[in-house]
């Protein structure tokens, strides 16, 4: 079998199955860790799958921002799962010019815009509230993301990550800047410590006060939406911190690509811990924790001017 | 009638002139089209200025002529000087222009942005009709036009003087169109005052430099060395005034607003964008101004006007003072791409240059257009609601939803949202950052290189944020007054105009290979051509059709549950507490909140929140929250300025000026003794 088509059934499988699986098992660790049985690992299957049936509620100041919006989150989702090598399973070569970070980050921001814009749609004060807050983040982690994916791709010195990926990186970059993209990853994704995905008070949440007024088939391909993004996430920092190990890049792609899905189960476990022993920040006080992923961004930017 | 008569004989005068020029000389393509342009605008000005009541289709027509002719000309190839063969003479320098592709990417700006104005402006000048003279309005812009060709096309430094002024005068008068209202007398003469400090540094700077090279063309400014540092220092601060760019840029929030929409679209746009187009010309391309402080310089100051711009613009309610706040940001981008020019030169690395040009030219052409596009939805909404206050504005997008429509187009384009055009000339600028990163000589320039990604990074993000609030504020939602209650769609004229630009935010995002073309002619001028040409890698165009049909597809899907479950409309969620108003909804202030509080200190940004409690402890009558920032520079730097100035002047010039004749005739007899003796020694 080629390398291609390898490829594109590997990540169609991935695409469909991992990031609700991922899901999943945040759960159910979650639910272990409080002493609970928890609802089975498959649960967000079910639940995709019966949102899908739903019919759903639209405000009536909803404007058709409003129904594109998660349409637009969903096709982002898919074109960022699609291209960026999160799974460890490489793309065909000649696609690399496509996985330009600057490209995928700002592709990501499209949807987020919409999202945010959505939010604000309905006229409701916690579509704002959470839009703001939405906003601030992102103000607060992008800068992280593109200095500490600058930093690993001073090496190759090319700015698409398939081609950044496919190269041996500095075990001591990879190491400060898979610490930031983890930091940068929990607030982007709305998780713990930055915000509690499970809350159920409007007032404190972000993302989930920002889909608030979805329902039915619209909220489904939202939530698939952001456990795409979590998949991709995760994955990215999953393969920066995997490229400390020297024998990664020179095992066979089925064996990575298997490292990889391990890896992102136990970013997983690890994140299902961290919710369980932790309690939210202030909102006041994300600000400080963002900056830690900054300072970390910043080192690996410092270690790879001055190495080159 | 003596304007009528005046008129006649100038036209008979220029037609005779002109006829005696050979004919080899007029007909060279591009020059038939810049004098037909001209005499387009020649012709709308008169008559504006003779009829100032006038507001039938003649003079928009005319002016729209004008634009096409100067868009022919930018499509034209070719370099050509021409020198008009005027009897009168300014200093030892002839009417000379030059049409180079560096002046035609410039005309290509002001015709592209031109066109869909003046489409514009008939519908929306008509709700200013009882307090602007419309005739007049249409010559100014005229005048603004022919002036803004004229300074990207002068060959010496007074042609370029005298346009410049020119254009500075037209857009004053424009910015005072409504002057009835004391804020925008107020605004005009901001305005004015900037301008005259402007020109005075541009023009010291300008004589020093005609001292040490002995010429006013342009193509002899051949300078280099400590020597040249001073006079570049001033034409920088000259020009830097003009673009807006930290820290001179106060005029631009003040102005801009004041400005009736198209003008304000025109100026955002277009004429600030003279500036960077004078410091391409002096400082980078051809026979320039090598000082290697300029290149640290701009970089520096583009850094802090992105930033600056951004972070101002999150606060402000009235839609163009946020517009205008966003240029000063956008200024900034283009500034930033330059000192990567700059810095490429210093470094010996030709690529990273061309790389920086054709990034700050590239987005220069975005800015305009995205500009405009978002100044043009402003002058839709003022013309319909009569409203510019965000705060009381919402729901829009039902009643105009063409206009909506354009303005989100805009919004995600000035955030540099792909595909859009404005992401194609940022990633340009931030491969420039990263080739510094990448190949800067010591290890202080290599980390300046990402930590200016990083940068570009957060004004981004920061943009996002804030076209987020305004759409969001403006355009979805309730109406929150009845003005808005009450907007209804702008005019096809209007409308056409916004679609128009719209459009062009996506062909040129999804066309940027075709784009490089042009600006590769341009960056030919400063090392090899065709340098550029595999710089840009990304298959926007096939993304975007993926991206369509993604879209589609899930869209299709949706359709189709829909048929068997069909949505259903209800209130938005009010926790029970009955359906919500207007007033529950989010605002502008609190949207902008959380990022004022973080970057409070850089504006004294606070809070103060008013419970009036009648006495009835935790069930309070009314709550005021009411937000307040100020800007230090204007506050701590500039009026302790003007106000030392003004003290000096009351002690000083009033002695000198005090009304009575006998001291002016005696003025003046010195001033002839003392000109007849500089006549007679030299």
């Amino acid at each position: 079998m080629s390398n291609t088509t390898f490829f594109l059934v590997v990540q169609a499988v991935n695409i469909l199955l991992a990031p609700l699986l991922l899901v999943g098992i945040i759960r159910k660790v979650k639910a272990l860790m409080q002493n609970r049985v928890g609802a089975p690992v498959l649960q967000p299957f079910y639940d995709l799958a019966k949102l899908l049936r739903k019919s759903q509620t639209v405000s009536k100041n909803a404007s058709w921002v409003f129904t594109w919006a998660p349409i637009v989150g969903l096709a982002v989702g898919l074109i960022a799962a699609v291209l960026v090598p999160w799974a460890g399973a490489l793309l065909p070569a000649d696609w690399a010019v496509a996985t330009n970070f600057l490209l995928v980050i700002y592709l990501m921001a499209l949807a987020k815009f919409f999202s945010m814009l959505a939010a604000i749609d309905t006229g409701s004060a916690f579509g704002g509230l959470g839009a703001s807050r939405e906003a601030t983040i992102s103000m607060l982690v992008e800068p992280t993301l593109i200095i500490g994916l600058g930093a690993l791709a001073l090496g190759t010195g090319s700015t698409d990550l398939l081609t950044i990926y496919s190269a041996p990186i500095n075990p001591f970059i990879a190491v400060l800047v898979g610490a930031a993209l983890v930091a940068a990853a929990l607030a982007e994704l709305s998780r713990m410590p930055v915000d509690d995905p499970t809350t159920h008070l409007e007032l404190t949440m972000v993302h989930e006060a920002m889909i608030l007024e979805y329902s039915g088939r619209s909220l489904a391909i939202i939530e698939y939406a952001v456990a795409l993004r979590t998949c991709v996430f995760f994955g990215l920092a999953a393969q920066t911190l995997l490229h400390v190990w020297p024998g990664y890049q020179d095992m066979a792609m089925l064996s990575r690509y298997l490292v990889s899905l391990g890896t992102l189960a136990v970013f997983g476990i690890a994140v299902a811990v961290v919710e369980g022993v932790l309690v939210k920040l202030r909102w006041r006080s994300v600000p400080n924790f963002l900056a830690f992923a900054a300072v970390l961004s910043l080192l690996a930017a410092l270690v790879a001017a001055a190495q080159i | 009638m003596v304007t009528y008569r005046l008129v006649g004989w100038v036209s008979a005068y220029v037609f005779r002139r002109v006829s005696c020029m050979s004919v080899s000389e007029l007909l060279g393509g591009s020059g038939v089209w810049c004098g037909a342009a001209l005499l387009l605008w020649s012709a709308a000005f008169l008559v504006g200025v003779c009829r100032r009541r006038y507001s039938g289709p003649i003079l928009p027509t005319l002016v729209l002529a004008g634009n096409v002719c100067l868009l022919l000309v930018a499509f034209a190839g070719g370099t050509r000087t021409v020198t008009l063969p005027l009897p009168w003479f300014i200093g030892d320098a002839g009417f000379t222009f030059v049409i180079d592709p560096l002046s035609r990417w410039f005309l290509a700006i002001i015709g592209l942005i031109g066109i869909p104005v003046t489409l514009f402006s008939p519908g929306y000048l008509q709700h200013l009709r009882q307090r602007v003279s419309l005739g007049f309005v249409w010559a100014a812009l005229a005048l603004l036009m022919t002036s803004m060709a004229g300074v990207v096309l002068s060959a010496n430094a007074l042609v370029f003087l005298v346009a410049w002024e020119v254009m500075a005068l037209s857009s004053f008068a424009l910015v005072a169109a409504d002057h009835e209202q004391r804020d925008i007398r107020r605004a005009a003469f901001v305005y004015l005052g900037a301008t005259r400090a402007g020109t005075a540094f541009l023009m010291t700077g300008f004589l020093w430099v005609h001292h040490l090279t002995g010429s006013w063309s342009f193509a002899d400014w051949g300078l280099s060395g400590a020597t040249a540092l001073a006079p570049a220092l001033l034409i920088l601060v000259g020009l830097a005034t003009k673009a807006g760019c930290w820290p001179f840029h106060l005029w631009l929030p003040i102005a801009h607003p004041a400005a009736p929409a198209p003008v304000s679209a025109i100026m955002s746009g277009v004429m600030i964008k003279t500036a960077i187009y004078a410091m391409v010309r002096l400082f980078i391309v051809g026979n320039h101004i090598a000082v290697p402080a300029i290149g640290p310089i701009l970089l520096i100051l583009g850094a802090i006007s992105a930033f600056w711009g951004v972070i101002f613009a999150l606060l402000q309610h009235d839609l163009k003072r946020l517009l205008a706040y966003h240029s000063v940001e956008n200024i900034g981008i283009i500034l930033m791409g330059l000192g990567v020019s700059l810095l490429g030169t210093r470094y010996g690395i030709p690529f990273l240059a061309q790389l920086g040009l054709a990034a700050a030219l590239f987005h220069t052409l975005n800015h305009a257009v995205f500009k405009s596009l978002l100044f043009l939805g402003t002058g839709a909404i003022d013309a319909r609601t009569h409203l510019r206050n965000v705060e009381q504005l919402g729901g829009l997008i039902r009643r105009m939803p063409w206009t909506a429509a354009a303005f989100i187009v805009g919004s995600a384009s000035i955030c540099a949202l792909p595909p859009l055009n404005g992401f194609a000339s940022e990633w340009l600028l931030y491969q420039g950052f990263f080739n510094i990163a990448r190949s800067g000589p010591t290890t202080g320039a290599r980390f300046g290189g990402l930590l200016l990604m990083g940068w570009l990074a957060l004004v981004g993000a920061l943009a996002i944020a804030c076209f987020v609030k305004a759409v969001g504020i403006v355009f979805l939602g309730v109406p929150r007054s009845p003005q808005a209650e009450k907007a209804h769609e702008a005019g096809p004229g209007m409308v056409g105009a916004q679609v128009l630009l719209a459009v062009l935010c996506a062909v040129l995002g999804v066309g940027a290979t075709s784009v490089l073309i042009p600006l590769g002619k341009i960056t030919a001028l400063i090392g090899d051509s065709g340098s550029l040409d595999g710089v840009w890698t990304l298959p926007i165009p096939l993304l975007a059709v993926v991206l369509v049909l993604t879209i589609g597809a899930i869209a299709a899907w949706m359709q189709l549950l829909a048929r068997t479950r069909p949505s259903r409309v209800f209130i938005t969620w009010e926790c029970g507490f009955g359906d919500l108003g207007p007033r529950t909804q989010y605002t502008a202030s609190s949207f902008a909140q959380p990022i004022a509080r973080i970057f409070g200190a850089i504006y004294g940004y606070g809070t103060q929140i008013t419970v009036d409690d009648g006495k009835r402890g935790h069930f309070p009558q009314s709550v005021d929250a009411e937000t307040t920032h100020e800007a230090y520079l204007e506050t701590k730097v500039y009026m302790p300025f003007l106000q030392g100035v003004q003290r000096v002047a009351s002690v000083f010039l009033m002695r000198l000026q005090a009304g009575s004749v006998h001291q002016y005739l005696f003025y003046m007899a010195v001033v002839l003794g003392l000109l007849i003796w500089v006549g007679v020694r030299g």
